[in-house]
């Protein structure tokens, strides 16, 4: 056919005309990373707040972590205009379900919001990865991990984003204690149930290392760390527990108190969440 | 580099230096042998790892093999490891048109010398033609490069003593080799020390 | 549509192919040979593309039988795999490329240690004790991963050979003939897999009646002084 493709004939050469198409893609890629660790009554959600496109740095503070509920923190990664709609509209629901039911949603019934939300899109999908963590009904951390389309599944730790390749084997070493063995005689691994200090360090480590290496990975870091009611913070608020350079704050309740009753509180008010800052690298 | 998969890792410690492999060779997903070694050595003191296409992994290992036994006859010394890097380097730039699919990484210890009493420890890596890294700490290759970086960024630390850098190069290696498909089913550490080299072969998933 | 595999044993090497030639979805032939004898104890099962094949296996015999005349002694088959591999390896980077996978197996009589390469038409060599090509990989590397062991006897080597023939045949909706043979010290044998048992027909039978021929050259053909 090759051979008839243009027809040796003269006549045949006439100019013809055919608008240009332009095919408008929906989608981009935003870069950064995210990642997320559970602990036994704590659960801990970080991202960086570097947005670039392709060699461009657009921003160098965008958030990626959202505070959803006090027990409940989502990070999403990936097309960052679908994740603030993504975050918008699951915090819509997130009030809607708050004045049908005179109480705050529970963590695994936001997973499994999540989910139903982002299957409903399975045909124009959110391009986000979505991690949940916080503070399930039993006290204990969680952290939910999803794809774009709503696969979801309960974890220790996952990392997501540009530096997911980077980050998630150093989090199943140490989190997972993958390739590890207990000394003899010693007490067998169990994953997420690191102390708060160590969980800290190995996610200024991931991020440090991510910066180091991947150019869509840096400025700043952003951690969450959602505590269970009544858990000590001295570990996270005592002398010299944050590293120089880190600043904390806590983040007021979300909770409204319906009809004036104070939500089962244990004396000790309910799940807390601070917030934590870092720079990240600057060469 | 995605046909047969495979990856190496080198690093640096204190008088020492580490290079490990995996020991798959696949075709694409299916895996074809486990006892595929792609880390040779040059001397007691020097040796290599070749990621990348199998069939160039021998074609330069033999053509290497000849060129260091020709060096070795004509200068009657050891090749050090900077010459040797440069050696693989510019046989590499002589394909730069049609280049040998391999990334190679070198790990050696320099012979101590009364100009140079106390070498420091080398590593080096490449790109497909040649082009000549020396990192300080580590050098990574092959398809489970980017898991490579992260591990390695996050356990390595400077001055480890001989069995440190081992333990600290099998987690690196392992790790990350277990998130990638192309790149496992066994792996073999080599630490190189002034007076031994010492060659474990670990205990991987097979999966 | 081809499919070869091969395993060692103890003290010997099997090797098994398909025996259809053709085009497409068209099968012209069922009985054609594919794999070659390279020697007293070596041979190898090729496939790729028509033409390529039989041209490149003959290439390699007589090259393998010109060292045998020369040297009073024929290449053993480690010196022998790397003679292929490179000649391949050669010809992927040269303007017409042989398209020739092809499993080497041989039996070393200096260590009495049977051989077994798996090399593809870049020139990939690999080491193994098990080893397929072409469609076998799919079904046969699983059923070999299964039920192969260190130094199998031959009825257990054979009995795993048949139990990879029978899986192609259940699993593959081609029909293929498979022809096989067995190298250990007395040389080349042929095997007739598709039997019910094949090792006591084997074992029956007069080694003139299962011998395949290999070249041999005498010690006389060669060149003097």
């Amino acid at each position: 056919m090759a051979l008839y493709h243009n027809p040796p004939m003269a006549y045949a050469q006439e100019p013809t005309t055919a608008p240009i198409e332009h095919r408008f893609n929906p989608y981009s890629d935003n870069g950064g990373s995210i990642l997320a660790i559970a602990g036994s009554d704590f659960s801990v959600i970080a991202g960086d707040t570097r947005q670039s496109e392709g060699y461009n740095i657009q921003t160098r503070y965008a958030r990626k972590v959202w505070q959803l509920t006090d027990k409940a923190v989502l990070a999403t990664n990936g097309f960052a205009a679908d994740g603030n709609n993504f975050v918008k509209r699951v915090k819509q629901r997130l009030e809607w379900y708050e004045h049908a039911h005179h109480k705050p949603m529970g963590l695994k019934s936001i997973a499994r919001m999540i989910q139903t939300m982002l299957y409903g899109k399975r045909f124009f999908p959110y391009y986000v990865y979505n991690i949940l963590g916080g503070i399930e009904e039993d006290g204990t951390g969680a952290v939910y991990s999803f794809d774009p389309v709503g696969s979801y599944e309960r974890e220790a730790c996952r990392a997501a984003g540009a530096a997911q390749s980077l980050i998630q084997p150093f989090l199943d070493n140490q989190i997972y204690f993958k390739n590890q063995q207990p000394e003899p005689g010693a007490a067998p691994f169990i994953p997420g149930n690191l102390p708060l200090g160590t969980v800290l360090s190995l996610v200024v480590d991931s991020f440090t290392s991510a910066t180091e290496r991947h150019i869509e990975v840096g400025d700043g870091m952003e951690i969450y760390v959602v505590m269970k009611r009544g858990r000590t913070t001295d570990d996270l608020l005592g002398d010299n527990k944050l590293a120089p350079g880190m600043t904390i704050e806590e983040l007021p309740s979300l909770g409204e108190s319906v009809g004036g009753v104070e939500s089962e509180g244990e004396g000790q008010g309910g799940e807390r969440t601070f917030l934590v800052r870092q720079a990240l690298k600057r060469d | 580099m995605e046909l047969n998969g495979g990856s190496v890792v080198a690093m640096i410690g204190k008088d020492c230096v580490a290079i490990a492999s995996d020991l798959r060779l696949g075709n694409q997903a299916v895996g074809v042998a486990s006892n595929f070694d792609k880390v040779f050595p040059v001397n007691d003191k020097l040796y290599y790892g070749l990621p990348g296409l199998a069939t160039d992994v021998y074609t330069l290992k033999e053509h290497l093999r000849f060129r260091v036994n020709m060096y070795r006859m004509k200068e009657e010394r050891e090749i050090t490891p900077k010459t040797f890097t440069h050696l693989v380097s510019s046989t590499l730039y002589e394909k730069r048109f049609g280049p040998f699919f391999i990334e190679p990484v070198v790990a050696g210890l320099p012979t101590p010398t009364e100009l140079d009493p106390h070498p420091k420890p080398f590593i080096s890596t490449m790109d497909t033609i040649g082009c000549i890294t020396t990192p300080k700490d580590f050098a990574v290759a092959g398809t489970a490069a980017d898991k490579l970086y992260g591990v390695a960024e996050g356990l390595w630390e400077p001055d480890l003593e001989p069995e440190d850098l081992f333990e600290t190069v099998s987690q690196t290696l392992l790790n990350a080799v277990d998130r990638d498909a192309l790149s496992g089913w066994g792996a073999v550490v080599h630490i190189i020390t002034q007076d031994k080299v010492i060659t474990r072969t670990l205990r991987a998933r097979m999966d | 549509m081809e499919c070869s595999f091969g395993l060692t044993g103890k003290d010997y090497v099997l090797l098994c192919s398909d025996m259809s030639a053709g085009r497409s979805i068209i099968r012209m032939k069922s009985d054609e040979n594919k794999i070659k004898t390279l020697g007293p104890h070596l041979a190898m099962a090729y496939g790729g593309e028509p033409g390529d094949t039989n041209n490149f296996a003959e290439y390699v015999e007589r090259n393998m039988r010109l060292y045998h005349i020369r040297n009073h002694y024929p290449l053993l088959p480690e010196p022998a795999s790397a003679w292929i591999r490179r000649t391949l390896a050669e010809s992927i980077r040269s303007r017409h490329p042989y398209s020739v996978n092809l499993l080497l197996a041989g039996y070393d009589t200096t260590t009495t240690k049977p051989h077994l390469y798996w090399i593809d038409y870049l020139g990939t060599k690999a080491v193994v004790p098990y080893a397929a090509h072409g469609m076998g990989v799919y079904v046969s590397l699983s059923t070999m991963d299964k039920w192969w062991f260190n130094d199998m006897n031959k009825r257990e080597g054979v009995e795993v050979l048949k139990k990879c023939v029978d899986e192609v045949k259940k699993r593959i909706t081609i029909n293929f003939n498979f022809n096989c043979i067995l190298i250990d010290k007395d040389g080349i044998h042929h095997i007739n897999i598709e039997s019910e048992d094949p090792i006591s027909e084997y074992e029956a039978a007069q080694p003139k009646d299962t011998v395949v021929e290999a070249p041999n050259p005498p010690l006389d053909v060669g060149v003097t002084a």
